[in-house]
């Protein structure tokens, strides 16, 4: 039964034979389980991760949903088209180390596994050392046949025997992705086998000879394709011609004969690499295909940070930031000097290219420093910067015993007031996968995982657009990255009440480890593990967690390093399970020093589960020891708690619909865009006319600028204060209209002429009173009438200056939104809100920010978040110093700046591409300011506003934090 | 076991071929020859490898900065760090002030070191003992660079003249031009506490690094005590490897005037003659030059009451009016004010934060291509922004810091703590446009 097969591979023996996995229907969670049970512990006893647990217990397992993975396959296939040196396909032993997906399932395993399964395994080892063969040659035919998708099955044109010169065979290698799941129930085997059922060739065995009955088959014949089955994976693959002969499997070689057999041994969804021999037609279009074509081809979701993960393409990705020097290297200080070998002292060192082999030789350099450098200024070395050639590189160290760690990484890339920032928090995630770094670094399996680790966080840091490439994501703010993943905090998502209530109640049913049949305690054992605590993600956001904070921290470092979180929110994951000993670092650090009398944490090994779902994800943080049985050895996953997270995962999806919801909503604060505080440039010069020559408006001009200063009023009312002085209309001291950028506005132009009269000037103003009505009838997208797309929340606080009937507060409330900033207008543009207590904050979610979109505002944003790395440096270097060494309170404020507690730089931003060389360009300042709270709870505020109205930072966190209730 | 104190900078000058050690300065116990040898070993040993070491930064705010000068001076500065240790996670902010000042600090020894010298027997050095006894001689200059007692003068971090505006200028100015004349030359000036107070034309059209320098030199020979002297000087930029003459004639205590000028006239000839015919009817000018006194700014300019201290600088003309006033009308029961040598160290750490965040400084032109590229490196997070800042502010537990810059001008102010924050803006921009108001700047 499955169940026995799922507790036989923890260790433990069941004493009794439970028949847990039956169709019980106790409680609701019981039936889900049951429910989830029968479908997947059906004739396939296990699990799909279960091969991918390695030696030492460890697993990480992720599959997408069946579209995307086909996609992502297909991609790979287009891309190997390249003759690069690939090592995934090393001659290693089969027990490989690194993180692969199930289509490379070559760990070994010892349980006793199904011989079809072996032979399966057998059919991909052999493929290793014919790769080479068939993968440099053909790789122009491969791309002139992806350049046709739809692909000209008859290759045999007549048009194309024109000028063909030769016919040559020549063999041609494709991969195409089997599913032999999809075969589904009705596995009757169709009359063309599993030929046509799987892959969906069509093969007849030749009628020609002599006229004997179909079924007379033919010894060894060569199983050309006669045709092909639509919606099959050899029609989608677009490379299978009609003619072509298949001449092997995985390296088997196939004949009529033998083909069933071998496709029968396809355990499940992988991807099969077929050998065709095909005729060329040589001086055909088949030249002249670059790599841009092929990636042009369709727009595969799977980006290549999936297979970054998966394990593939590392060595690509290496050579394209082979000419950026950076390395990270763990050093020995002591040495044996008795016997200095080269390199004695390097322990570990990553990548092994010619970006780090300067800085590898000058090693020598960072072993003297930091040796020297505590004596002469009595404080441990924290970096050191150094010219190569024309880059600037910044080098991080982190000292630990008798041991170095040096980070090396070009300044354009990570500045200097971050460095320390990220080299901080690569060593806690370390130590919270490893337990210390010597553990991590030292031993020598862990060191092709580690070569893994550290890819990514260059990759992250260096090229991150590269990660994006291929997925839908926009492209990647890296001073945001580096701003907002250097925070102590996570991204909060705050849900309506009844929502959050029923997310918390549905962990707190799974926390309470009340597993009903499926218990330990069912079975008579003690409990396997003790569940600490966990946390919830819904793409990237996080919506509930019942962890600890300094856990949550750990957690979410991890996640970060490893792109989970957004992961989730642009692919639609299949499955993700991750099982690891983690050792979290306020539980780590107590367990030497308990001596203290009281309470004490127990001695306890701990393990992080994290199961991804869709766009769900869960980390649970469970414990072994203490209360539950001790762990030996390396447990892998138990299934049961996988099940029992996915089921929990199951039951959150009905609250999908009320999460996406929630992010559809209009943005709470209201947010405005960058482009609406500039002035548009065509529409002016024609309103400006209607202006000039309407005395109505220069009256209604006159009294809306005596209330505020003039920002309240329209386009028209910035024109009127042109019109006095030009110089300063353009530069936004405060008599900025309210216009639309660009094309919006020109709409409202051809309703007026150089001689409008008050009535036309009225029927304008009616306009805009529509809009405004049009807009106060419902969130939807009112902005038609003004063809303004974007406006999908009309900002409620635009209001024409006719419409002042509504309050401010009768106005949020209408729109169940809330003006942040003080002022007519709602001048807010973005904001950070950090609570350091619950290690949560609180932004504008990536929806709102896209919904905004303009041509100045994404620049606004990158901007902001620039200034808030430096801002949040000046706060902390004058926090005493807490984290990794021991705190230094700084004495008196007698050196540096002293404590800072606010902080605010004024921008001035103009529109790109400014093409009207006789006036100026209009100018738009705004304020990044950073503000540290220190009560009612600590916090840091960062926000972004249009410079019209001074704001007191203090109450804008005041006003967020207490509408929020966070 | 520290070898530096907090606080404190020690200076090492070697040769960059060979390492030998040329001099040390510093207020505290000089370094051990082996911290010495191995400071500059590393940087060798980088070099072979092709790899620049340009800077290292501990915890506490120590830092180290190495600097290579036509390939055959190598000057680095050590620095203890701070008291106490303010600095802790991304205490690089910290330091960046302290990294800047170095790098300055290095620039500046080697300019005198120019300057006293001359570049020809700095590059081509034959005679190492001999380049040490001569070395000597720049000692006070570089003590003087060092320790930086000087209150209000900012020049050799802000690399613009410290300036002090007359409240007369017009005649001032015609005096010196005419001093200058008769001396047969174009570079004259004259110094009141330190700070220029009149130049002719031609002297402010110097690097702004040579005027700085000239003006710590004319301090440093004023405070010597000697009526006049004749002293030859190189100017780094502008002739390397040409000598100059520069007499100083004290006026009065505490004023000077200086020429640059060629073999003639000679020291006895231009005391006795030139400087009473043009000097002698002014003596009235000057000694309300002289009142103007540590304020730098006539009678006729008005602060705003809130300003606690002020940086102004001309980016056009490389000059600066700095000054820090003391408060009469501070409200008891508020935090005290810091005191001026604090608000003075206030007012260049905000400049620098300032500068090496936000506002990029539009360097001299005649800087060699190959500074431009080292100095530019600390500024390479400026560059990160797609924005221009215009104006920052900082609210510290001691006062309240507004920096602005505008095409022409950037303005460094401290304010106390009772102005609220939103009214920084005004402070900073009234002070502003009353201070450009005034002649002469």
């Amino acid at each position: 039964m499955a169940f026995a097969n799922a507790r036989k591979c923890t260790g433990k023996t069941l004493s009794t034979e439970g028949n847990g996995a039956g169709e019980h229907d106790n409680d609701s969670f019981c039936e889900s389980t049951s429910s989830f049970n029968s479908s997947d512990y059906s004739d396939d006893l296990e699990p799909e991760w279960l091969d991918d647990i390695q030696k030492n217990g460890e697993l990480f397992y992720l599959e997408l949903s069946e579209g995307e993975e086909e996609a992502a396959l297909a991609q790979a296939a287009a891309n190997r088209g390249v003759a690069t040196n690939h090592v995934r396909f090393s001659e290693k032993e089969a027990e490989i180390i690194t993180e692969q997906n199930k289509k490379q399932r070559c760990s070994s395993r010892t349980k006793g596994e199904p011989t079809l399964k072996r032979l399966a395994r057998i059919l991909r080892r052999k493929r290793r050392p014919s790769q080479r063969r068939g993968g440099g040659k053909d790789g122009g035919k491969e791309n002139s046949n992806l350049s046709s998708p739809p692909a000209s099955i008859l290759k045999n044109q007549p048009g194309q025997r024109q000028g063909v010169t030769v016919q040559q065979q020549q063999l041609k290698e494709v991969c195409v992705y089997l599913n032999p799941k999809r075969l589904g129930g009705s596995s009757t085997p169709l009359s063309g086998g599993l030929l046509e059922a799987l892959l969906g060739v069509v093969h007849r065995p030749s009628w020609s000879r002599g006229q004997g009955a179909p079924a007379e088959v033919t010894q060894e014949e060569r199983l050309s394709v006669h045709g092909l089955i639509p919606n099959s994976p050899a029609i989608k693959c677009g490379q299978i011609l009609i003619g072509d002969v298949l001449v092997a499997v995985d390296d088997v070689d196939v004949t009529s004969e033998n083909i069933e057999r071998v496709l029968s041994c396809i355990p499940g969804p992988t991807q099969v690499r077929l050998m065709l021999e095909t005729e060329a037609l040589v001086g055909s279009s088949s030249v002249g295909n670059t790599s841009s074509v092929r990636k042009t081809k369709g727009s595969p979701p799977v980006s290549q940070l999936v297979r970054l993960l998966w394990g593939e393409d590392t060595a690509e990705l290496q050579m394209s930031i082979g000419h950026i020097p950076h390395i990270v290297m763990y050093l020995s200080l002591k040495l044996d000097s008795a016997s200095p070998q080269d390199e004695e002292e390097i322990l570990y060192q990553y990548p092994a290219s010619e970006a780090s082999g300067q800085l590898k030789g000058v090693r020598g350099i960072f072993l003297t420093l930091c040796d020297m450098l505590e004596n002469v200024t009595g404080g441990r070395i924290l970096s050191s910067s150094l010219l190569l050639g024309k880059q600037l590189v910044h080098v991080g160290y982190w000292k630990e015993s008798n041991n170095l760690v040096v980070i090396g990484l070009p300044a354009e890339r990570v500045p200097l007031l971050y460095l320390q920032m990220v080299v901080g928090d690569v060593v806690r995630t370390l130590k919270v996968m490893y337990g210390s770094l010597d553990s991590a670094f030292c031993k020598a399996d862990h060191a092709p995982r580690l070569d893994h680790f550290f890819c990514l966080f260059f990759q992250q840091l260096i090229q991150p657009s590269r990660l994006r490439d291929g997925s839908s994501a926009p492209t990647p703010d890296v001073s945001g990255t580096l701003f907002l993943d250097g925070l102590p905090a996570v991204r909060w998502l705050t849900l309506p009440p009844e929502i959050k209530m029923e997310v918390d109640t549905v962990l707190s049913d799974f926390e309470s480890s009340d597993f009903g049949e499926m218990s330990e305690d069912f079975f008579g054992l003690r409990r396997l593990y003790v569940i600490l605590g966990s946390c919830l993600f819904y793409k990237s956001y996080l919506i509930a967690n019942h962890l600890p904070k300094e856990d949550l921290l750990d957690v979410c470092l991890y996640c970060q390093h490893y792109c989970l979180l957004p992961l989730a929110s642009e692919q639609r994951v299949g499955q993700l399970v991750i099982w690891r000993e983690v050792f979290p670092q306020q539980r780590a650090s107590s367990s030497s020093s308990s001596t203290a009398p009281g309470y004490s944490q127990p001695q306890g090994r701990h393990f992080l589960l994290i199961v991804g779902l869709r766009h769900f994800m869960q980390c649970v943080l469970l414990e072994a020891g203490g209360c539950a049985s001790p762990a030996l050895g390396s447990p892998g996953p138990d299934c049961v708690y996988v099940d029992q997270v996915k089921a929990t995962l199951l039951q959150l999806e009905v609250l999908e619909a009320g999460i996406e919801e929630r992010l559809n909503a209009p943005p709470a604060p209201c947010l405005s865009c960058a482009d609406w505080f500039l002035p548009a440039a065509a529409a002016r010069d024609r309103l400006v006319s209607a202006a000039s020559s309407s005395p109505v408006f220069s009256k209604l001009a006159g009294a809306v600028k005596g209330s505020s200063t003039g920002y309240r009023g329209r386009s028209l009312f910035g024109e009127k204060a042109r019109r006095s002085s030009p110089q300063r209309s353009l530069s936004d001291s405060g008599s900025e209209g309210q216009m639309d950028a660009g094309a919006g506005q020109t709409s409202l132009a051809p309703g007026l002429s150089p001689h409008s009269t008050p009535e036309s000037g009225r029927r304008l103003v009616g306009r805009r009173d529509s809009l405004t009505s049009g807009g106060s009838d419902g969130s939807g997208g009112s902005g038609g009438l003004f063809k303004i797309p974007r406006r999908k929340h009309p900002n409620p606080f635009h209001l024409g200056t006719l419409k002042k009937t509504l309050t401010e507060r009768e106005t949020e409330e209408m729109y169940n939104t809330m003006k942040l900033t003080s002022g007519a207008e709602n001048t807010l543009f973005h904001y950070v809100l950090m609570e350091t207590v619950q290690g949560i904050f609180i932004a504008p979610t990536n929806r709102e920010v896209a919904q905004l979109s303009g041509s100045i505002h994404p620049q606004l944003i990158r901007n902001f978040h620039h200034c808030c790395l430096s801002i949040r440096a000046a706060f902390q270097q004058s926090l005493p110093a807490r984290g990794r060494r021991a705190a230094d309170r700084p004495q008196g404020g007698g050196w540096g700046l002293g404590p800072v507690k606010e902080h605010g730089v004024l921008f001035q931003c103009k529109p790109e591409n400014w093409t009207d060389h006789r006036k100026p360009a209009p100018t738009m300042t705004y304020w990044v300011i950073g503000r540290m709270l220190l009560e009612p709870v600590p916090q840091e505020f960062y926000v972004c506003f249009h410079d019209s109205v001074a704001e007191v930072p203090v109450e804008m966190a005041f006003r967020l934090s207490f509408g929020l209730a966070l | 076991m520290m070898m530096l104190q907090h606080g404190s900078t020690q200076l090492l000058c070697l040769t960059a071929s060979s390492g030998v050690p040329l001099f040390t300065r510093g207020a505290s116990k000089q370094l051990p020859f082996s911290v010495i040898g191995s400071l500059n070993g590393v940087h060798m040993f980088g070099g072979g490898q092709e790899v620049v070491l340009s800077s290292c930064e501990t915890e506490g705010g120590g830092r180290v900065v190495w600097r290579v000068f036509q390939d055959s001076v190598m000057l680095i500065a050590v620095s203890g760090g701070g008291q106490g240790s303010g600095g802790g996670q991304g205490g690089a902010g910290g330091s960046k002030e302290e990294e800047v000042r170095l790098q300055r600090l290095l620039e500046n020894v080697w300019s005198c070191m120019v300057l006293v010298l001359g570049q020809d027997e700095l590059t081509n050095v034959r005679n190492v003992e001999r380049l040490k006894r001569d070395l000597r001689s720049c000692f006070s200059l570089i003590d003087q660079l060092l320790e930086d007692r000087q209150e209000g003068i900012l020049g050799n971090l802000t690399h613009c003249a410290d300036s002090l505006l007359p409240p007369n200028p017009t005649l001032l100015q015609e005096a010196v031009d005419g001093f200058a004349q008769a001396s047969d030359s174009e570079f004259g000036c004259l110094i009141v506490h330190g700070r220029i107070a009149a130049a002719t034309e031609k002297w402010w059209r110097l690097a702004p690094q040579e005027v700085v320098l000239l003006s710590a030199l004319m301090r440093s020979l004023s405070a010597s005590g000697s009526a006049s002297c004749d002293y030859p000087v190189f100017l780094p930029q502008g002739s390397p490897t040409v000598a100059h003459r520069l007499l100083r004639f004290q006026l009065l205590p505490g004023a000077d005037v200086c020429v640059l000028c060629g073999p003639t006239p000679s020291l006895h000839r231009a005391e006795s003659g030139i400087v009473g015919r043009f000097w002698t009817p002014l003596v009235e000018t000057l000694r309300d030059c002289l009142a103007v006194g540590e304020r730098c700014l006539p009678p006729s300019v008005s602060l705003r009451p809130d300003v606690l201290a002020l940086l102004l600088i001309n980016r056009e003309t490389r000059r600066s009016v700095s000054c820090v006033r003391t408060l009469t009308n501070h409200p008891l029961g508020d935090p005290p004010l810091p005191s001026k040598a604090r608000c003075w160290e206030l007012l260049k750490l905000f400049y620098i934060f300032s500068t090496t965040r936000y506002f990029t400084q539009e360097e001299a032109l005649c800087v060699s291509p190959e500074e431009k590229a080292q100095r530019g490196n600390t500024e390479d997070f400026v560059l990160g922004f797609s924005h221009q800042p215009l104006q920052c502010y900082l609210v510290t537990e001691e006062c309240k810091s507004y920096g602005l810059q505008t095409p022409q001008h950037q303005l460094f102010l401290l304010i106390p703590l009772s102005v609220p924050t939103f009214a920084l803006r005004t402070v900073a921009t009234q002070t502003l446009s009353d201070i450009v108001a005034a002649p002469g700047f």
